[in-house]
């Protein structure tokens, strides 16, 4: 029985953060749930998405995070309860929309879910989306544990509906993506109707007409919102205490840090001298337990990621009340207690701990350790970022590079956000040489192609991946189109969101529950933009490297398709196109010809390199028989034969 | 010779401005692509020595090495390089009349050649629009088709490295002086290869004063030629100073000033203007358009010119003196040019580790092949 | 015969590899096994972008009392499974100390960095020199090649797990990793998910 259906309250199960939060809105009787794939939250409209096979749900993975968002709030003032979830990039995406969100107020419970990466573990930005409630004046939310997770997601809807308020949930890498016990509780039935009151006076937030003017007196509703959040998170159950009455040290802590901060107080016997203040409500903050809770202590330890948000909110507070509560010695970022960058863990709060009370604790003893860094350097060859075998970016980047360079025109390349992000890497032949948020390839590429007139006459290049086209990358088309900007833009089509697990866009044929749906042709798209339009197979190596250096003795936008799907596609995936092996009697290997070229610079993981024979091999547990290797070697010795059924 | 490697290659030749695009390191490998007459590294090599660098004729060239290979005497800095004889030439009847370059003396030769299989292929050196290709040519009806001239540099040498990879073994081939200087540099089996023989069974050297960069001269003419339509292309003698372009749409003339400024860095550095390294060399019959200078230098040239006569592919006769006294005043000025430039920058005999351009015995410098 | 309980607790197990070997598959059964037994459990996984080709970790914490941080702390491993080698010393060095006991598939997945020349992959000897170094206990199995034999390579995963039942660590066995497979595997796949478990427990027991 999947967590998702079972209806007896009370078992227990293991899971993972996203599927108790999934758990929590199936419980609070969600109607419509939305997204757009983000790692660390993409489970969340999977899940969802199985649920809606017996749940009257209707699950959409949006465009991008603001339409996302939108489509959520329709659900909310139609009178349904709605939630959305993205990365901590999708809260910049969709602000401009939750700023007005903020100022209309939502009628059925609305809760946004927002999964930050600290440590960018699968990002390329560890960006703090917390402070988006303190400047939108949205209330915010963070689960302490697993538990919470989805105890917590469940109350954000009543808590929305009785402020009115879209409620803010900020749930992190190491919560969502790890598991825990959780506890279920009852599942409601879901046969709410969808009914938008919009004929009612101005003013009146069931009936009258959403929006957001007069802004002034709407601006003044939305701070009484606040206060009143203030008045209930004075007695919110999600705000713990744990520890003496007077501790020496209190730890100010939330989310997964309040897991770290528990565990450092256990490793260090410290349970005596050490209280722990876990927020559950983390804005805005109520007062009156926070005078309490500095009351307690005269050292103040904040643990939390990425940026000190509670730790100045706190201070803000605690200057506000310092007739009252004293002084206190902070610790945290801003003194350097704990790293102001990186994710945290344990071993941090560890440090910090014994630092402030005078505790030596040594995780490992000095000789152990010594001796393990020792093995670490010289027996742990770290492992590079690679592309998958059969990947078509590497025959894609492979392509681009050696157009360019062969072009000789120091032609570059700008890049943009999926699974050929990797392209500035080795993997990738270092092609990408920029790298931003969704859509900017072309949007900087659409800049390059506009300095002629300062000297820069060089093929410019960018790539975006089909998902990445139409979350973002559209508009900076038309930009680069209507200003008759000279860019190549290079559509690397695999079918899919490949880097967040392969979920489906408006150019696939499926949705987020598997039926079927009208599929956009991006290159009908981009010819009727008034781009050229293209198609290359990039395992087609000479192929498309003919068309690339065509392309560049061109002007204007021009776009080529470089179609070739996922490896890790459902359509594709386990199966050989072709058997790939190494004829050592034809491998030239480090000889004056070769040089190792297929180990040393295409780097496919497939491919290895025997030292002793003096010749290359293919693996073939890791080989995905896509057999492109077998055109780039220079002596032919890679042979590829059409596999068996 | 000292043989480095592609990083080597990288820094002295195309770095420091000397490529003439020739091709001589192209197709040796997979990490260096000619395009549009430009020479490019498309990955780091590691080794440290290799054919790209033995072959190029712009670093490390020895010339008594090459002249040794070639005519089995050292090199003597003469203004015409070594010959046996010089003559005029032209197309015989057995030529059907073509798009021929003044006397068509080439086309005829390799015409001749690839009938009588002395060689199993010709590389030549065609067009298409402006852009010059180089071709492996099998059937000697083929040979017309890269039969008139071009002016951009080619990467000639890289189809005869392609032409050695697919199994020819008696390759002949149509080389500017800087490509028949590498052909000698291959032919000297500087990899000390085991079983090596010499893959060329004629080299037919054409003069050149300088060739002109591809996209430079391209930029030049676009706007002013249909590049698509050009049949042949010529630089009238003195006291002309213009490059005449024959189009299908009519001729267009553009004045030789705007050309020369279009000739790449790399030509400066050249002392060679009649291809000395070559079997034979044929250029301009100066106050003819119907005729050519034929140089014969070697034995096996000679058999070539003398077969082809036989045979009525070629006509020859003699050269007045002083048509050969100003070819040789002419090959002077540039040969002590490019020396002086060179030696001036330091790149002939060059000491302390670092690649020299050229190297020759003591001996010569002093004579003044300056 | 099963253990009657954890030597310590929180009881830590890492399970490593590289990205795609089926570390998460392996830790959710080893997860879901102890929390059927009614500890908490705590895993915290790598996902993502390190699966292209990278390290990957699950930190298991098995727990009588509450869930803990799913990243372990330093120095804290009680049960090291490494799928791959060399990620066995990786985590040995972070996470490693005196009384851990190590289990290690013996198959190299070569890094592209190796593969490429850049760097030397470590010889099997000397694998198994440092890991002794650092711990009395270490055992290596030749997972992937016994799993080929079964058909496929990805089934090293569960032949660890059986190994990881033979130690006697954890309170656990063949019934109780049948349950759990049962729930979450269609049932064709059950027979030789048995066979890899009993392989593993097999070849942990020959070395002892």
């Amino acid at each position: 029985m999947s967590y998702l259906f079972d209806t007896k309250s009370g078992t227990r199960y293991l899971m993972m953060g996203n599927d108790a939060i999934v758990r929590g809105a199936l419980e609070a009787g969600v109607g419509v749930a939305s997204a757009y794939p983000g790692t660390p939250s993409s489970e969340i409209i999977e899940q969802l998405s199985r649920a809606s096979r017996e749940r009257n749900i209707y699950v959409e993975w949006s465009v991008n995070e603001k339409v996302a968002v939108e489509v959520a709030f329709a659900a909310s003032i139609a009178g349904l309860r709605s939630i959305c979830a993205m990365k901590q990039n999708g809260v910049n995406v969709a602000s401009d929309f939750l700023l007005h969100v903020a100022l209309s107020g939502t009628r059925g419970g609305m809760v946004l879910v927002h999964c930050d990466d600290p440590g960018a573990l699968s990002s390329i930005n560890e960006g703090e989306s917390r402070h988006f409630a303190r400047m939108l004046e949205l209330p915010l939310l963070e689960p302490g544990d697993f538990q919470e997770a989805k105890d917590m997601t469940a109350w954000a809807f009543g808590l929305s509906e009785e402020l009115r308020s879209l409620v803010m949930m900020r749930s992190v890498t190491r919560l969502s993506h790890a598991s825990g016990n959780v506890t279920i509780g009852d599942l409601p039935p879901t046969d709410k109707k969808a009914v938008f009151r919009y004929d009612g006076p101005l003013g009146d937030p069931d009936t009258g007409p959403v929006v957001t003017m007069p802004v002034p007196k709407n601006h003044v509703l939305l701070q009484n919102k606040l206060k009143k959040a203030r008045e209930l998170f004075e007695k919110s159950p999600f705000n713990t205490y744990t520890g003496p009455e007077k501790p020496e040290l209190l730890i100010i802590t939330s989310s997964a840090c309040n897991l770290y901060s528990l565990e450092a107080v256990r490793l260090l016997n410290a349970g005596g001298r050490v209280g722990v203040l876990k927020l559950g409500t983390t804005w805005p903050l109520p007062p009156e337990l926070i005078k309490k809770s500095l009351s307690r202590a005269d050292k103040i330890l904040f643990v939390e990621e990425v940026l000190p948000f509670t730790e100045e909110n706190v201070k803000i507070l605690a200057a506000e009340m310092a007739a009252e509560v004293g002084i206190i010695k902070f610790y945290g970022k801003n003194d350097g207690t704990i790293p102001m960058t990186g994710e945290m863990n344990p071993d941090i709060v560890v440090d910090a701990c014994a630092k402030i009370l005078g505790i030596t604790y040594s995780p490992m003893p000095a000789d152990y350790e010594a001796a393990a860094q020792e093995m670490l350097k010289t027996l742990s060859p770290v492992r590079d970022l690679t592309f998958c075998p059969g990947c078509p970016h590497r025959a894609s980047f492979w392509n681009i590079h050696n157009a360019l360079a062969i072009d000789n025109r120091h032609g570059f390349t700008c890049g943009d956000i999926g699974c050929y992000t990797l392209g500035f890497l080795p993997c990738g032949f270092n092609t990408m040489k920029t790298s931003h948020s969704m859509g900017s390839g072309i949007g900087i590429a659409s800049g390059f192609g506009k300095l002629k007139q300062f000297g820069m006459d060089q093929p410019i290049v960018t790539v975006c991946g089909d998902s990445t086209f139409f979350h973002a990358a559209i508009p900076a088309l038309v930009n680069a189109v209507h200003n008759k900007s000279d860019v190549i833009f290079i559509l690397l089509d695999n079918s899919g969101t490949a880097m967040t697990g392969f979920q489906p866009h408006p150019g696939t044929p499926l949705d987020a529950t598997g039926h079927e749906l009208p599929d956009i042709d991006p290159a009908a798209v981009c010819r009727s933009l008034g781009a050229t339009v293209e198609y290359a197979d990039p395992f087609d190596i000479d192929g498309t490297q003919t068309a690339l250096l065509r392309l560049m003795e061109e002007g204007g936008a021009r776009v080529l398709i470089m179609k070739q799907m996922c490896a890790l596609s459902p359509a594709k995936k386990g199966k050989k196109k072709f058997e790939v092996r190494v004829d050592e009697n034809v491998c030239i290997g480090e000889n004056c010809g070769c040089n190792r070229f297929c180990t040393r610079i295409f780097r496919c993981p497939g491919l290895v390199w025997d030292p002793e024979r003096g010749v290359a091999v293919v693996d073939e547990v890791i080989c995905a028989g896509c057999g492109v290797c077998a055109s780039i070697c220079p002596s032919g010795a890679i042979r590829k034969t059409e596999a068996r059924a | 010779m000292k043989v480095l490697g592609s990083n080597e290659l990288i820094a002295a030749v195309i770095d420091a401005g000397l490529c003439t695009g020739c091709g001589a390191c192209v197709s040796l490998c997979p990490y260096l692509k000619s395009h549009d007459g430009k020479t490019a590294l498309l990955f780091p090599c590691t080794r440290p020595e290799g054919r790209c660098f033995a072959y190029c004729p712009k670093v490390e060239v020895d010339l008594d090495e090459a002249s040794l290979t070639v005519f089995g005497k050292p090199y003597t800095g003469e203004p015409l390089g070594h010959y046996i004889d010089i003559k005029a030439a032209r197309a015989g009847h057995k030529m059907k009349k073509g798009n021929f370059q003044a006397g068509g003396t080439v086309s005829a030769i390799m015409t001749y050649a690839l009938q009588k299989k002395i060689l199993d292929a010709a590389v030549l050196t065609g067009r298409d629009g402006l852009r010059p290709v180089p071709r492996i040519v099998t059937s000697p009806a083929s040979v017309a088709e890269s039969a008139s001239s071009n002016y951009s540099a080619a990467p000639t040498v890289s189809a005869f490295n392609q032409a050695m990879k697919e199994g020819y073994k008696r390759i002949g081939v149509v080389a500017t002086p800087c490509q028949a200087l590498a052909l000698a540099q291959i032919r000297s089996n500087p990899m000390k290869e085991k079983n090596f023989t010499d893959p060329t069974a004629l080299v037919a050297g054409i003069f050149c004063t300088w060739a002109l960069d591809y996209r430079r001269f391209r930029k030049l003419l676009e706007g002013r030629v249909d590049l698509n339509a050009i049949i042949k292309m010529d630089i009238p003698p003195p006291p002309a100073e213009k490059m005449e372009i024959f189009t299908k749409n009519g001729t267009v003339e553009i004045p030789l000033p705007e050309v020369r400024e279009q000739v790449p860095e790399g030509c400066g550095y050249c002392f060679d203007m009649t291809a000395e390294f070559a079997d034979l060399s044929v250029g301009v019959h100066e106050g003819r358009t119907d005729s050519n200078t034929l140089i014969i230098r070697t034995e096996r040239g000679a058999d070539a010119v003398n077969g082809a006569v036989r045979d009525g592919y070629l006509e020859v006769s003699d050269l007045p003196k002083e048509n050969r006294e100003h070819l040789a005043a002419a090959a002077g000025n540039k040969k002590r040019r490019a020396m002086e430039k060179a030696a001036g920058e330091g790149l002939v005999n060059t000491g302390s580790g670092r690649c020299a351009a050229v190297r020759l015995s003591s001996i010569t410098v002093q004579r003044g092949g300056r | 015969m099963k253990n009657s309980g954890i030597g310590n607790d929180p009881f830590n197990v890492i399970i490593t590899g590289v990205g795609g070997q089926g570390n998460v598959l392996a830790s959710r059964m080893l997860g879901n096994i102890l929390s059927d037994q009614g500890y908490f459990v705590t895993i915290g996984e790598t996902f993502g972008v390190s699966q292209r080709g990278g390290s990957v970790m699950s930190h298991l914490r098995i727990s009588g009392s509450s869930a803990w941080s799913p990243q372990i702390p330093r120095g804290q491993a009680d049960i090291v499974v490494a799928l791959e080698p060399i990620e066995a010393i990786r985590v040995m060095a972070y996470y490693g100390n005196e009384r851990a006991t190590v289990l290690s598939n013996t198959r190299p997945i070569y890094p592209v960095g190796v593969i490429a020349g850049e760097m030397e992959y470590p010889d099997p000897g000397s694998i198994r020199e440092a890991l002794g170094r650092l711990t009395g206990r270490v055992v290596l199995i030749d997972a992937t090649d016994e799993a080929m034999k079964l058909g496929n390579p990805i089934l090293g995963n569960v032949i660890m797990l059986g190994a990881v039942a033979a130690t006697g660590l954890l309170p656990f066995d063949r019934d109780d990793f049948k349950t759990v497979i049962a729930r979450s595997m269609p049932a064709d796949r059950l027979e030789i998910n048995l066979a890899a478990y009993d392989r593993g427990r097999e070849m942990l027991l020959e070395t002892t």
